[in-house]
Parts: C-alpha cells; sequence; structure tokens
C-alpha cells in the first residue's frame, strides 16, 4: 500500500497536465477552439502551449534542462519520419483499436483515414498548403497566377517573402521551368536540378527578404514590405477573412504536406498524450478544425462535415486544400528525409555565394 | 463427330480461341512482371553503383571517389559482361531483337533458352554497371524467352511460336513503356511483320494483362511526363517536318556507327571477353566529364522536354559523346538494346533544333517540348524500323493528341529518308549481314535464308569420266533419268550427261566426250530463292549440288523439289497472314 502511494503521487501530477506544440499564428488560434479548449473541458487535463516551429530540439531535451520537454508534437512529416527513424518518437501499433476512435456512424479508422495517415510513429490529421500569396493592392492590373510569375520581377515587381530554408522554395523554382509536378523531386535530386534552382534564385537574390517565423508573411504583405511572399495558406485565409487583410494566393504550386501528431519518446505522460491524440483525431474535433482553416482533414468522415466557416460566413470548401486541384504537389516527405543534408548543404552554399 | 451437337469444326475453334486467349493472358502476365522486376533490378543496380544523379550528388564533395567509382564499375561491369557472353551465351554476343525476328520470321528454333538467359543477365549487368545501351531490347528477347517456353506445348495449334513470342514481346512494351497500344503494333511492325486476327487476338491479351499488371497491380508512373497545352502555330508543323529528316540522318549516323564499330571489333584481336571491360574504362572517363552519358539517362531524358534546361553548346556535346559511347558500348560487346540511347540522343536534338530556333529566330513557337519529342521518335523509329509503334508511344505516354500529331509528321519523313539510305531498320541491316534480308519482303527473304541442301538428296546415277557412253545409255535408260552425274573417283565433279547428248556420240566413246563441263550447279552455300530465279533460265530436272570449296559433288536436287520448297513458304505465309483462328 505504501509503495502504490508513493508511485501515485508523480502519477498524479503528471495526470493534469500535458505540454503540446504551438505554431503561433492563425493555426494555434483555430487548433485553440477546435481541439485545446473541448479536450482541457471533457479530460480536466491543465494544458500548457509552448512555442514550437518545427526541428528536432525538443526531442533531445532531458530532465533538468530549462527547455520544454513536449508530451505531443504537431509535427512535419518528413520530420516525423527522420524523428521515427531515429528511434525519438513512440512507435505505434497500428493494430492498436485504442487509439484512434470509429467515426460515428462505426466505420473504422483505417477505412476512414486517406491514404499514408497513419504513420509508424504518428498520425498525419491535416494537409496543410505552402503557397505563393500577394498583397492585391500590389499588383493592381495583372495579377500573378502561376509560380513563374513570383520569380517574374519585371512583370510583378517587388520584394519577396521566402521562408530561409530549402523547402518549397526548390519545388517552385523548378516548377518555374515547366517541370511536371510528377517530376519535380525526381529532377531535384541532381546537380542538374539544383543548377536549374539556383540560376532561378540568383534572378530574385537581391529582391529576397528571409522569414523564419510562420507569421511573419502576413504581416510582411500587410505592411507592404513585400509584394508577394510564401506561407502557410490558412494563415493567407485567415488573414482575408478575419482580419481583412487584402492578401489573395496563387492557385499554381500548392505545396501539400500532412501534419502529423507525435509523442516524443522524452515525454514522460504517455496515457494523456494517448488521450489527447485519440480526442482531437475524432471526426468531430478534425470537422471543427476544418471549418477554421482550410486545411483538409485526413479522415473522410471529417472532410463530408466541413460547411461554413465557424466565425463567418465564407464557404470552407472552396478554399479547402486538395491534392487534385491542377499544378498542386504533394510535398514527397520520404524525399524530404533522405536528402535532408544536401538540401541544407547546398542553401548555405547558395546562400554563400556572390 | 457430334459431340455435343457441335461440329468437330467447330468444336476446334472454339478450342483454339480458348487456348489462344488463355495463352496470351498466360504470357502477358508472366512477361509483364518479369520484365517489371528486371527494371527494379537495374534501378536498384543503378543506385547502389553510383549511376543515378539522384545517389551521384551524394558524393559531390567527394570528386576522387566519385571519378574511380565512375571508371570502375562500368569497367568492372564490362569484364562481367564479357565473362557471361563469352563461356555462358552460345551464339558469343547479346540476343536481341534480330534473333527474335530471325526465329519467328524462319521459324527455327533459335538459340537456347539457357543462352537466352544468360544473354538477359549480361544485360542486367550491363544496364546495372552504367553501360550505354538500351533495356528495351533485352525485354524484348526476354519476351521471346518466355514464348520459347510455351512454344514446347503440345496443343496443336499451327504457328504457335511466332504467336507466343509476338505476345511475349507485346506485353514487354505494354509494360514498360505502359503503352499498351504500341506494344500490340510493335510486336506486328517488327516481329510478325504481317496482321492476322489469329496473332493478333493472343498479342492483344497479352498486351492488355502488361497495362493491368503495371496499372492496376503495381502502379508504375510512366517514363516521363510532359506539361504541354497544344501546337500554337501551324506553321510549325513545317519545322517537324524538317526536324524529322534531320533525325534521319541523326539515325543513320547513330545505326552506321555501331555497325562500323562492331565490324571493327571483330577484326582486332582482342580476346571476345576483355572488349566489354575496354569499351567500360572509355565510357568511365568520358562520364566523369560528362555523366549524362551513363546507363540510359532517363533524368536527362526528363530535362530535354524542359526549356533552357542545357546550353545550346552543352546538348550539342551530349549528343556527339552519347553517339561515340553507345557506338563504342556496343561495337565492344556490352550486352543491351539500340533503342533507350537514340531515344535520349534523339530528344537532345529535337531539344537542340528547338533552342536554335528559340535563340537565333524571332519566331514564335510552342516551347521545346514538341520539338524534342519529335526528334526524339524521329531519330528512334527508323532505328528499329517501327514507325506506327513509335508515334502510338508518344500517344500512350503523353496522353497528348497534338503531341502525337506532331512526331508523325517527323516520324514520316525521317523514315522517308533513312529507309532509302539504311534501310527499314538497324535489325533489318544487322539481320542481312547474317544473310537474311528482309529488303524485299518476307517470302524473298525466307526462301533466301532456306539453302538447298535442305532438299538436296542422292537419286541420281553416277559414272565416271571414262564410262562407255553405251554403258552410260543403258543405265539411264533403264532407271528413266534425263541426266548422269560424270565424277571422278574420289566425287570431283566433272559434269553433267544429258541422255539426249549420248546420241550424237560413238557408243564405244568414253562419255567424257558427250559431257556437259559447264552445266547448271549448286553450292552447300546456295539458297531456295536464287534457285528458283536460276530455273527461270536453265531448264533442267537435276541439278548437281558441288561444294564451293573443294569442287566434290554433295549430292543433287531435283527441280521439282526446290519449286515445291518455294510454293511451300508463300503458302504457309499466306495461311499465317488470313487466317481467322
Amino acid at each position: 500500500m505504501l509503495t502504490a502511494g508513493l508511485v501515485a503521487v508523480p502519477l498524479a501530477l503528471s495526470a493534469n497536465s500535458l505540454t503540446v506544440s504551438n505554431w503561433g499564428g492563425a493555426y494555434i488560434k483555430a487548433q485553440k477552439q477546435a481541439y485545446m479548449d473541448p479536450f482541457a473541458e471533457f479530460s480536466g487535463i491543465d494544458l500548457k502551449l509552448e512555442n514550437y516551429q518545427g526541428g528536432f530540439e525538443p526531442l533531445h531535451v532531458i530532465d533538468e534542462s530549462s527547455q520544454p520537454r513536449f508530451d505531443v508534437l504537431d509535427m512535419l512529416e518528413f520530420e516525423a519520419l527522420l524523428a521515427c527513424e531515429e528511434g525519438l518518437l513512440v512507435k505505434f501499433d497500428r493494430f492498436d483499436r485504442s487509439l484512434l476512435k470509429p467515426t460515428p456512424n462505426g466505420i473504422s479508422p483505417a477505412q476512414d483515414f486517406i491514404e499514408d495517415s497513419i504513420l509508424d510513429c504518428g498520425i498525419a490529421h491535416l494537409e496543410y498548403a505552402t503557397v505563393l500569396a500577394y498583397n492585391d493592392r500590389s499588383f493592381t492590373d495583372e495579377k500573378p497566377t502561376t509560380v513563374g510569375d513570383f520569380f517574374d520581377l519585371e512583370k510583378f515587381p517587388g520584394k519577396r517573402a521566402i521562408r530561409k530554408n530549402p523547402h518549397a522554395i526548390l519545388e517552385w523554382a523548378l516548377m518555374s521551368y515547366g517541370v511536371p509536378s510528377q517530376q519535380v523531386y525526381d529532377l531535384l535530386s541532381t546537380k542538374r536540378g539544383l543548377d536549374l534552382v539556383a540560376r532561378r534564385l540568383n534572378q530574385i537574390r537581391d529582391h529576397i527578404v528571409w522569414w523564419e517565423d510562420g507569421s511573419a508573411p502576413v504581416t510582411m504583405l500587410q505592411d507592404g514590405t513585400v509584394a508577394m511572399a510564401s506561407g502557410y495558406s490558412g494563415r493567407f485565409f485567415s488573414a482575408r477573412v478575419n482580419d481583412d487583410i487584402p492578401i489573395s494566393i496563387v492557385q499554381e504550386g500548392q505545396l501539400l504536406e500532412f501534419g502529423v501528431w507525435a509523442i516524443p519518446k522524452n515525454s514522460d505522460n504517455l496515457d494523456n498524450a494517448r488521450r489527447f491524440i485519440q480526442f482531437v483525431t475524432s471526426t468531430k474535433s478534425m470537422a471543427a478544425m476544418g471549418n477554421l482553416l482550410p486545411y483538409a482533414p485526413t479522415r473522410n468522415s471529417a472532410l463530408q462535415r466541413i460547411g461554413i466557416h465557424s466565425n463567418s460566413n465564407v464557404s470552407m470548401r472552396a478554399y479547402m486544400t486538395s491534392s487534385k486541384s491542377k499544378g498542386t504537389i504533394r510535398t514527397n516527405s520520404k524525399w524530404y528525409a533522405e536528402t535532408e543534408e544536401i538540401r541544407e548543404k547546398w542553401f548555405n552554399d547558395w546562400l554563400e555565394s556572390n | 463427330m457430334n459431340l455435343f451437337g457441335l461440329q468437330t469444326i467447330t468444336r476446334q475453334i472454339i478450342y483454339r480461341i480458348f487456348v489462344l486467349t488463355f495463352l496470351g493472358c498466360l504470357i502477358g502476365v508472366a512477361v509483364s512482371i518479369v520484365a517489371l522486376l528486371f527494371l527494379d533490378a537495374v534501378q536498384w543496380m543503378n543506385k547502389q553503383f553510383l549511376i543515378s544523379p539522384s545517389e551521384r550528388i551524394k558524393y559531390a564533395g567527394d570528386p576522387l571517389f566519385l571519378n574511380t567509382v565512375t571508371v570502375l564499375v562500368p569497367a568492372l561491369g564490362g569484364l562481367l559482361v564479357g565473362l557471361i557472353l563469352r563461356y555462358l551465351v552460345d551464339a558469343r554476343r547479346s540476343l536481341g531483337p534480330p534473333d527474335t525476328i530471325l526465329m519467328v520470321q524462319t521459324r527455327s528454333q533459335g538459340e537456347s533458352i539457357g543462352s537466352g538467359c544468360m544473354s538477359t543477365l549480361a544485360s542486367l549487368v550491363s544496364l546495372g554497371t552504367g553501360a550505354s545501351v538500351g533495356q528495351y531490347g533485352p525485354l524484348v528477347y526476354l519476351g521471346t524467352i518466355v514464348g520459347q517456353m510455351f512454344r514446347k506445348l503440345n496443343i496443336d495449334i499451327r504457328n504457335l511460336q511466332a504467336i507466343c513470342v509476338a505476345s511475349g514481346v507485346a506485353a514487354a512494351i505494354s509494360a514498360t513503356f505502359n503503352a499498351p497500344i504500341a506494344g500490340l503494333v510493335f510486336a506486328h511492325e517488327v516481329i510478325l511483320r504481317h496482321y492476322s486476327i489469329k496473332a493478333f487476338a493472343p498479342t492483344a491479351v497479352a498486351t492488355a494483362m502488361g497495362f493491368v499488371i503495371v496499372n492496376v497491380v503495381f502502379d508504375r508512373p510512366p517514363l516521363f511526363f510532359v506539361e504541354f497545352e497544344g501546337i500554337q502555330f501551324g506553321y510549325e508543323f513545317v519545322f517537324f517536318a524538317v526536324i524529322g529528316m534531320l533525325c534521319a540522318f541523326v539515325a543513320i549516323i547513330y545505326g552506321h556507327g555501331i555497325l562500323a564499330c562492331t565490324k571493327w571489333v571483330q577484326q582486332t584481336r582482342i580476346p571476345v571477353e576483355l572488349r566489354p571491360m575496354i569499351a567500360g574504362v572509355f565510357l568511365g572517363l568520358v562520364a566523369i566529364w560528362i555523366p549524362d552519358v551513363l546507363g540510359i539517362g532517363s533524368t536527362t531524358l526528363r530535362f530535354a522536354t524542359i526549356d533552357h534546361a542545357f546550353e545550346i553548346s552543352e546538348l550539342a556535346i551530349i549528343i556527339v559523346a552519347k553517339l561515340v559511347v553507345t557506338a563504342v558500348c556496343l561495337g565492344f560487346g556490352f550486352a543491351g538494346g539500340v533503342f533507350s540511347p537514340i531515344l535520349l540522343i534523339g530528344i537532345l536534338f529535337g531539344a537542340l533544333c528547338g533552342g536554335i530556333l528559340d535563340s537565333f529566330t524571332a519566331i514564335d513557337h510552342s516551347g521545346v517540348v514538341p520539338y524534342a519529342i519529335c526528334g526524339m521518335m524521329a531519330a528512334a523509329s527508323p532505328v528499329i524500323g517501327a514507325p506506327l509503334a513509335t508515334i502510338l508511344i508518344v500517344f500512350e505516354l503523353t496522353h497528348n493528341y497534338d503531341l502525337a500529331i506532331a512526331a508523325m509528321v517527323a516520324v514520316v519523313f525521317s523514315n522517308l529518308i533513312a529507309t532509302r539510305i539504311m534501310g527499314r531498320s538497324l535489325y533489318d541491316v544487322q539481320l542481312s549481314r547474317r544473310g537474311f534480308d528482309l529488303s524485299l519482303g518476307r517470302i524473298n527473304a525466307i526462301t533466301a535464308y532456306e539453302k538447298i541442301t535442305k532438299v538436296m538428296h542422292s537419286q541420281y546415277l553416277r559414272f565416271h569420266p571414262n564410262d562407255k557412253i553405251e554403258d552410260v545409255v543403258s543405265k539411264l535408260s533403264a532407271s528413266g533419268y534425263a541426266e548422269g552425274i560424270v565424277t571422278y573417283d574420289d566425287d570431283s565433279f566433272f559434269g553433267v550427261v544429258p541422255l539426249q547428248a549420248c546420241a550424237s556420240h560413238d557408243p564405244s566413246e568414253p562419255v567424257r566426250n558427250a559431257v556437259d563441263r559447264n552445266p547448271l550447279i549448286f553450292t552447300e552455300l546456295t539458297n531456295v530463292d536464287e534457285a528458283v530465279e536460276a530455273f527461270r533460265i536453265f531448264i533442267v530436272n537435276i541439278v548437281p549440288v558441288v561444294s564451293s570449296q573443294d569442287q566434290k559433288l554433295l549430292g543433287v536436287v531435283w527441280d521439282y523439289d526446290v519449286i515445291n520448297s518455294y510454293l511451300r513458304t508463300i503458302e504457309r505465309l499466306r495461311h499465317e497472314e488470313n487466317e481467322s483462328i
């Protein structure tokens, strides 16, 4: 009895709190409304949101560190794949029926989740899009419609805001030559492909403003620092719908990628983490999220429940990410995981050149 | 017979429909799976041995290591290929479409299945270690081997071998190009050389199975994708025609380069087993400078349809390098086909033409895509002699009608010129050098390939030059022969003595006085076609066959034997071409 009592104390402590990643901006606002607040109310667990902008640092945090330790991370798919490979994430048993709930109509998760969304160490919950956007007031006549327009300073003058990492910009640079989307990753894996990317980036080198925080492109577009920017479609959507900022998205070149719920191995709060993931991957939660940001949920049952924006009267379906629309690329996370080193090195070399 | 109320003939037809369809299915599935495994194995080896650009980039920081591997891999691969071909393949060379054509057209056994498998292994090693050779030739031969296996079935169907082999070839093209219609047409244009519903049906079933396996079971992506909106200016078709004509010369240079190199190497004293290794070293050294020449170059192929992906000078250099390297690789005996390299050379040449148009003229055009595709198909089609199949490949690969029409124009003009100068295809040229000349049609080729010795026999009367005429006359009259053959005791041929000629001589004279010393004779090299031609001028019943080496008598042929043989061939072809099922 005595032993049981001693053990119960730390359990009881952790039983009432959970640290979850916070990507900031419109994204966390929507997540709070759809996931965290209802979960806290439902479970009585105290949720702590800590800033996370991708990467593996939090996965290596040890006990006595001042850095926050996460119990649940919302990760980029390729990073989740890499972290899983390196053994930094808790593995799920694919046949574990207690983690994912069936739909309200009783359809099993295996049938309801879209292809490839149940991973070894994570559950893909939505498909977000990295897109090119522009301030509508910057271009009063013709509007940019293609990826090529982003690199065309003559036709569409003005600064360009780009995330400072070798991510989407590689795909866009290659697509601007007319490379079909199905072939982009194949050709990006070659020296010739990267040379073409460098040639394209050199054309706008002096006009690039780098950003690192996901909310920056909206701000820069709003205050006119830049005319065009890369960024997440949900935030641009929210800026226009919620904040009435005149931002438009270029239809071509949307890069779709999964957001993935994962549990770091260094978390000692496995039970609560699993409860959280079970709650937020339910049809109801995912539909609620989809009605706030136009990121397509990975459950078909949730997608069927998308209607009108929860806080305004905009139809969400019209803005929903979809891999079926033309000029859209489904990000090849496996390729990203494999080429991490090459991409980083190439990108740094390019930054330093000239 | 009236079993189940059906006539025998009806039952036989139902039996044949069932068996042929089933065979087509079986061969289609077997070949497409094996072909896909072959391609996977090549791809896997290319990754392991740093042939793929996506692997090479990982070692960009260590040029010494990368360059060493670039030379060593094809060199060692070449050595292995040389050893396999020398010791495990009967013909001591790699087998390919020409062997398939010969086997099907002459209804011969062809090379053994064991040799075929070893030749395929040699191709796998060649392609896997980056040799600049084609992958479709070996795949066509793979289809041939599977077809050969089914030939042995004892199921009472005429021309079973040709049907099985054609089905195998069609399935291989269908599966690997993701082009079922082109596969069907290719088998008819290149292998069967005729259209009969009997062969068409099982071949179509096999090619459809190939499509099902690739798209439904394995879900493979096509060879390449292009994004193309359509031909914007009507006058561009003139450019396509011009590119077609230019490509004919590219194809001719390519074909003759390979032939010349092969001939030259055969005249040297380099041992067969070492030849590919020498080519491997050469290839590696070139690849250090121009890595695009390695392997089948599918990445380079994909870049070719992209505007401004290459400088014009760069294109010219790669084209020349690839032409030279491919001729060396094939000439020195690397095992592989001729199609993939010319696809690459053609598409780069097309891109070069498009680039020149773009850079040096102010003419509006629809971008590099149609020029590259036209170049690719116009250069490749005369090499394999399949204009229809190549046009269909464009259509099936790109799903773009405009591109198919553009390619058609280029292909037609290319074939017009190349056929005049080179012949119908490189395969046909290679075959005609082996004595099977298809340039005047199948009847000619087959009868010219059949040696007269096939119908030779020894039913004749033989005399010595010193035999008396009276003896000769009595023996000939008794046997009913109109002519006798006169030889020395050691079988050396002396001449022919016609019975009529004896009448004008004294019966006691030696027969040598009545002998025709310059009659019509054949040698062991004479073929049925030549013999029939001879009978148009000479009226004789019996023709001696004399060895071309030592003038000894080998036997005789009767005129009706030769004519029957000729008619049998015609009859067989007529049957083949008109049989319904």
